[in-house]
């Protein structure tokens, strides 16, 4: 196991390294002139020339690369030249709220898609099952943003019942912020309802023919006994291991659901910067997020091998 | 029986005749055998379309995409002008003159949303195509010859993938400018890893069968094997990859466009609209939920013909 974990580490440097690469050379490489792309057409070459002094995008490519890449392992991310302000704190800040409205999401995303994952797989082709299954398959192809502003309507709109924002005023308790994610969390839970539900109903499905539910069945257990006892834990195992294969959708989901509710995450930085060409800013956005896409990858993979015998002896 | 001629030298007529005759025979044979395996390709051609019309999942979703199909096309001849400003009628709710209201400068909304399907019904198509396209050409070319070029080309499709597809786009449209060919074409490229392992995985399923040994001992250069012979013989899981592309190209391209990096004002596209009406949500809803509606109602439409389709290809 400690060996999966170990070599698995040591395949992500070179794929980090690449992606390092690929984000200094879009960044960097792409725009040509990165002074003229942050001031803009208006600016005079001198004032071009001073900042790129000043960023050293005078210096050649691979110096600037090496001396990113040290800069951002050591912890210096530099200064944000159209806001004035250090990136680090700035990403850091985000990241945490960002983790806490993923955190959220998937807190919520677990019971609900589990619940009509089994709650489908139990009453199999039935008008429920169907009705399930398309619904949840159809929250989940729909755009975040789109369910979001049609939730956005509905509940903060129409119904009152939710605020509008998704940041309460300041000086509110620490637990209002739940409250205040609600509405957020909802969509990006939508986006892997569909997966989710249908991995638990197919592993209930399968655990469902096998010989020791019908022994089960037949010893005389009662009916919630047999769920919860045998049906619930094994449609767990491939319901974790297709939420493991859906942080990719969840991080993407984070960047437009921040947009859409003017959160101060790291997707709204990221889209922020790449909009005004801040290049330091996104570049450490972007590849903070591809550490934490990696990390979480790879704690979905181990997550799974815990769980199957068979990758973990092999591992 | 004895088939040597009696002399050597001046061969037997009979035989002659008789050998005339079975290469006739064989010939016939086999125009024999191909008309039968057209045939047979017709017949189950017919099989799968009978099925497809039948399939009630199919036939919803090709409704809804022909319909916005239509009025991608034709919506201009039809309705008012999706781009008229006319700011005595700003921010109208819905009424007889105009059915879904009028946004903040005083245009029709039933218009807009009309005209809305057009830029996506060109992105996400051209990009599906490129990237079954380069995907295709990819996944053959690994699939085929195996060995060393088959894993510098999969290890290179891992770096791909190491970002999540919208933070990459996002990353590289801030970088090359909004215009709808770079959309395309980026949506295309990052499409381009996932189709490839698709491809791949079912050339490797082919490669082996009897057909493609034949026409290699046959003397076929690998070109000729891979595009004559392979390639029929997997357009299953091609089109069926291909359905499922054109959905996430459809959420991919909407999403950019909500974002702010697809398409410029005054674009009636869905995405852009919900993005600059969304200010607007409390006072003037109808702006935002009937663009949201149309946008949802195509990526399902498409979802249901994906589902429909690989049903009836898995039977």
């Amino acid at each position: 196991m400690l060996r999966l974990i170990g070599r698995r580490l040591l395949l992500m440097i070179p794929t980090l390294i690449l992606v390092s690469i690929l984000v200094f050379a879009l960044a960097e490489v792409l725009p040509g002139d990165v002074g003229r792309s942050i001031l803009g057409p208006y600016a005079t070459q001198e004032q071009v020339e001073i900042l790129n002094k000043e960023l050293g995008a005078d210096k050649p490519l691979y110096e600037r690369y090496v001396s990113w890449a040290v800069g951002f392992v050591t912890g210096d991310w530099g200064v944000s030249p159209l806001l004035n302000i250090p990136v680090r704190p700035t990403v850091m800040k985000a990241l945490g709220n960002s983790l806490l409205l993923a955190g959220f999401a998937l807190v919520i995303i677990v019971p609900v898609s589990i619940v009509l994952g089994v709650f489908a797989g139990l009453r199999k082709d039935s008008f429920l099952d169907r009705g399930i299954t398309v619904s949840s398959l159809s929250m989940t192809v729909i755009p975040e943003f789109v369910s979001g502003v049609i939730l956005l309507y509905i509940f903060a709109v129409w119904l009152k019942w939710l605020p509008v924002t998704a940041i309460p005023p300041d000086g509110s308790p620490f637990v209002d912020r739940f409250y205040y994610l609600i509405l957020p969390a909802i969509p990006l839970m939508f986006l892997e309802l569909g997966y989710i539900a249908r991995m638990a109903r197919v592993g209930t499905v399968q655990v469902l023919a096998m010989p020791y539910i019908r022994t089960a069945v037949l010893k005389g257990l009662p009916r919630h006994r047999v769920v919860f006892g045998h049906v619930l834990r094994n449609a767990m195992v491939p319901t974790v291991t297709v939420i493991g294969s859906q942080v990719g959708w969840l991080i993407g989901g984070l960047v437009v659901i921040e947009t859409l509710f003017v959160y101060p995450g790291i997707g709204k930085v990221m889209v922020d910067a790449a909009q005004t060409h801040d290049v330091v800013m996104l570049e450490a956005s972007v590849l903070v997020v591809a550490v934490i896409y990696m990390v979480a990858n790879l704690i979905a993979d181990i997550v799974v091998a815990l769980l199957n015998p068979r990758i973990r002896m092999g591992g | 029986m004895e088939m040597r001629p009696a002399d050597l030298r001046e061969p037997d007529s009979d035989l002659v005749a008789q050998q005339a005759d079975t290469a006739a025979d064989r010939q016939a044979m086999v125009a024999q055998a191909d008309s039968a395996s057209m045939l047979e390709q017709q017949r189950q051609r017919r099989y799968l379309a009978k099925a497809l019309l039948r399939s009630p999942t199919f036939m919803t979703g090709l409704l809804i995409v022909l319909f916005w199909i239509f009025m991608a096309v034709f919506s201009t001849f039809i309705t008012q002008s999706p781009f008229d400003v006319d700011a005595a009628v700003s921010l109208q709710a819905p009424s007889a003159t105009h059915w879904f209201g009028t946004d903040d400068l005083g245009r029709d909304v039933l218009a807009r949303t009309m005209a809305g399907a057009r830029t996506v019904l060109i992105i996400a198509p051209l990009a599906t195509f490129l990237a079954l396209l380069w995907g295709g050409i990819i996944g053959l070319v690994s699939g085929f010859y195996r060995g060393m070029t088959d894993e510098i080309i999969m290890r290179l499709v891992d770096v791909l993938l190491a970002l999540p597809v919208i933070i990459t786009s996002i990353l590289i449209l801030s970088l090359l400018g909004k215009s709808l060919a770079i959309v395309i074409i980026v949506i295309g490229a990052l499409f381009t890893p996932v189709v490839s392992r698709t491809i791949r995985a079912a050339v490797i399923g082919e490669r082996e069968r009897e057909y493609v040994m034949a026409a290699r001992l046959r003397g076929e250069r690998s070109a000729f094997v891979m595009a004559r012979e392979i390639l029929p013989n997997i357009t299953q899981p091609i089109i069926v990859e291909g359905t499922i592309r054109l959905g996430y190209a459809v959420f991919t391209a909407a999403t950019l466009s909500f974002l702010g990096f697809g398409l410029v004002p005054p674009s009636p596209d869905w995405g852009l609209t919900i993005a600059t009406e969304r200010i607007f949500l409390q006072i003037a809803p109808w702006t935002v939920l009937f663009p949201a509606a149309a946008l949802a109602t195509l990526v399902v439409g498409v979802n249901l013909i994906t589902d429909g389709l690989s049903r009836v290809f898995s039977k």
